[in-house]
């Protein structure tokens, strides 16, 4: 499916960024300058940002507008950044989030 | 009439939603929230203090209306009476070191 | 501390409204908003507002963002962005976190205007990726270009659902669902009725039992409920959707006011917890003020016309104007207020079933239930006309305030009066010359033109299109009717998209004449 509106009957062609490439979880994905990481993802077709702390379940985009906080990802090692409002980058390293630091499930059991 | 905590709101009867998430940012479930009134929580400001719901990352902004409405049914009132929970600074989360900066002023100031 | 006159908070349609206000009239204006961008909501709103002239009716959402930013630009306003104003206090002293700093500034008065936020529903699955809230959906595809999912189950039949709805589809999604607890659509008719055309199919009394998937939404199951909202078993319906978009509502965000000490009520009516205020947004303590959703859920339109007002209210608490001019000014925008406030959907009607408009015509029952007038209840509403050759037909069931058509008509064969919830009539005595002015300017698509006479056997029916691809002439389909039901065999006769139109196309179709009172929409082959 094709996530990207290139021509939209009342805004027309949508000002874009330049492209920049930048990496999920090691993977590389193409996304626009300036653009929030999470409309980036999302035009990839990825849904997943984060699994929460208590019950390791799957969260994503809900409110889009940097309120809910449900989007929080780790981006360039730095955790719960809001991605639906932070501008993307060039270079950028976008990682899934497990609970709220920037580590995975596993090595924080192990630090403890 | 809603802080009387020797109203009897009899026992907690268990019901099959209660694993249903209410705050999403704290994962407080309905089961818990009902469950806290039960152990004497009546007002929202207590019951966000007990179980930190409403005080995640969003602040209360999607659940606030549920919990009320939850703690109201519970109660057995009706949701306009009870008092929301307080508000205070800060009312958006905001990290520890920009909060800080704000210290920094003021003894700059004196 | 930095002071000023009047310290804003929020730059959407009010906050803006109310600063450009201040500022003409000398104040010292700042407003901050915790946004990347300014306008609040208003450049998400890609379809043409309500009201009429003075409301900026047949004007979109957008156009107005931006005409109130330049104009606030004019007038000197200060709008800091990505401010959050995380406190404010009795003596009118606000912190805002401005980058890197927490900084302090004094107001002689205050205007709160943060809006609201959206309510949600909860049902299992209500946290998998792919639930989102309505914002949500139209900040990716309006703002950030990004279809928000590819098909969708719409939880809200307001007008927030509905309008969301229908800019779904503007932009390529399938809506496989809209669905409401409620026994009735809460929104406009004609939001409806533009969702129905199209084969959209509503759900009323309905609602999630569940989302379905492991890491995002892989399906959902709605269920019928009864009248104390239990699922009633055996009623359960499937969908496969990758989205579920919920529109349920929304809440002031009122917080601030509380925290500054302002006396506050829980009023059901207007959305939640509200300041206690007048009609001009003057709160428990004197200099503070309040307009737009904080004060109570309304539309955008009514946001603009608080905000002036709360504008002139705090130029007058300053002494920058005196009583009377504070009185005139206010008796103006009074009249353009309650101009919005009035017919089916004013704030007093809320929750209550009408039955008959205010012309004594028995309001469409299949309209509140399934989103579009019957076949054989549209006969029944005085915009609904059989002339010899080419006419409008308006399909405006409701008492809604608007009026653009009357205005549109170069001929003024259309009449609404005075009163702008009246609904539309055809001056059969004037001619119409087929311009297609008043489909365009219909901000609810709600007119067509019709001519029985086109051709031997065969009707021509002009309809408002804001769709791509652009259907081209010679093009043949299917004509479906108000249900969105095939009802005949179809081709495009002519399509226009003029400037004067702002985007809205005119697809003309050709059908048998016998099916010129069912074919409303067009679907390509």
């Amino acid at each position: 499916m094709e996530t990207r509106i290139e021509n939209h009957p009342i805004l027309g062609d949508t000002k874009k960024g330049k492209p920049v490439t930048f990496t999920y979880n090691d993977m590389e994905v193409q996304g626009y300058e300036g653009e929030p990481i999470a409309a980036a993802l999302k035009a990839a077709g990825i849904m997943v940002h984060r699994y929460t702390k208590k019950e390791h379940k799957p969260r994503g985009i809900f409110c889009a507008i940097g309120r809910c906080t449900d989007c929080v990802m780790v981006v360039d090692g730095k955790p719960n950044i809001r991605t639906c409002v932070t501008p993307l980058k060039q270079g950028m390293k976008v990682q899934t989030q497990y609970g709220v630091s920037a580590d995975t499930f596993d090595k924080q059991q192990r630090g403890v | 009439m809603v802080n009387d905590r020797l109203r009897d709101i009899g026992e907690f009867v268990p019901s099959a939603d209660d694993d249903m998430i209410i705050c999403r940012c704290e994962e407080i479930t309905k089961g818990e929230i009902r469950k806290a009134v039960h152990d004497g929580m009546f007002t929202l400001t207590e019951i966000r203090r007990y179980l930190r719901c409403g005080m995640g990352l969003c602040q209360g902004q999607t659940c606030s209306k549920h919990v009320k409405n939850i703690v109201a049914k519970e109660l057995g009132i009706s949701p306009a009476e009870l008092e929301p929970a307080t508000s205070r600074v800060p009312m958006r989360p905001i990290e520890m070191r920009i909060f800080a900066n704000e210290a920094k002023e003021v003894r700059s100031d004196e | 501390m930095k002071r000023y006159d009047l310290i804003i908070v929020g730059a959407g349609p009010s906050g803006l409204s109310a600063a450009i206000e201040a500022a003409k009239r000398g104040m010292n204006v700042i407003v901050f908003d915790e946004n990347e961008r300014p306008g609040g909501q208003l450049f998400k709103q890609i379809h043409k507002f309500f009201g009429s002239k003075e409301h900026k009716a047949k004007v979109r959402g957008f156009v107005i963002g931006k005409q109130l930013l330049d104009e606030a630009a004019e007038t000197g306003v200060k709008v800091i962005l990505n401010a959050t104003v995380i406190g404010l206090y009795q003596d009118k002293e606000i912190v805002v976190k401005i980058g890197e700093a927490v900084e302090h500034y004094k107001g002689n008065s205050i205007i709160i205007a943060t809006g609201a936020a959206e309510n949600m529903v909860t049902f299992p699955g209500w946290t998998l990726p792919g639930v989102i809230g309505a914002g949500a959906a139209q900040t990716m595809m309006n703002i950030h270009g990004v279809k928000p999912g590819s098909k969708i189950l719409m939880l809200g039949s307001g007008n927030v659902g509905l309008v969301v709805g229908f800019q779904l589809l503007q932009c390529g999604c399938e809506i496989a669902a809209l669905v409401d607890a409620a026994p009735r659509i809460g929104g406009y008719g004609v939001h409806a009725a533009k969702l129905a055309r199209t084969g959209v199919p509503f759900y009323l009394s309905h609602t999630i039992v569940e989302a379905e998937g492991d890491a995002c939404v892989t399906g959902v199951t709605i269920a019928e409920i009864d009248s104390s909202f239990n699922f009633i078993p055996g009623t359960e319906k499937h969908f496969d959707v990758d989205t579920i978009c919920m529109a349920v509502g929304l809440s002031p965000m009122s917080q601030l006011l509380k925290m500054a000490g302002c006396k506050m009520e829980d009023n059901p009516k207007r959305g939640g917890q509200v300041p206690i205020c007048d009609e001009y947004g003057r709160t428990s303590i004197p200099g503070i003020f309040v307009a737009g959703d904080v004060s109570g859920i309304e539309e955008a339109s009514s946001a603009m016309i608080e905000g002036r007002m709360a504008g002139i209210a705090a130029a007058e608490y300053l002494g920058y104007i005196d009583e009377n001019e504070l009185n005139k000014e206010l008796a103006s925008l009074d009249k353009a207020l309650s101009g919005l406030r009035q017919g089916m959907f004013a704030p007093e009607n809320r929750g209550r079933l009408i039955e008959k408009t205010d012309e004594g015509i028995a309001v469409s029952d299949s309209l509140l239930k399934k989103g579009y007038v019957a076949d054989d209840e549209i006969e029944r509403f005085p915009g609904f006309t059989h002339t010899k050759g080419i006419h409008p037909v308006m399909e405006c069931t409701q008492n809604i305030p608007c009026n653009p058509c009357q205005d549109a008509c170069p001929k003024g064969c259309i009449k609404i009066g005075k009163d702008i919830t009246a609904l539309p009539a055809v001056d059969d005595s004037v001619s119409c010359i087929g311009c297609g002015m008043c489909v365009a300017s219909c901000s609810g698509q709600a007119i067509f033109l019709v001519d029985e006479t086109y051709e031997e056997g065969y009707a021509s029916i002009t309809m408002p299109y804001e769709f791509f691809p652009l259907p081209e002439i010679g093009i043949k389909g299917k004509a479906l009717g108000r249900d969105g039901q095939i009802v005949c065999e179809a081709e495009v006769i002519n399509v226009k998209s003029l400037p004067a139109f702002d985007k809205t196309n005119l697809l003309t179709i050709k059908v048998p004449v016998e099916y010129a009172s069912k074919a409303r929409f067009f679907k390509a082959e």
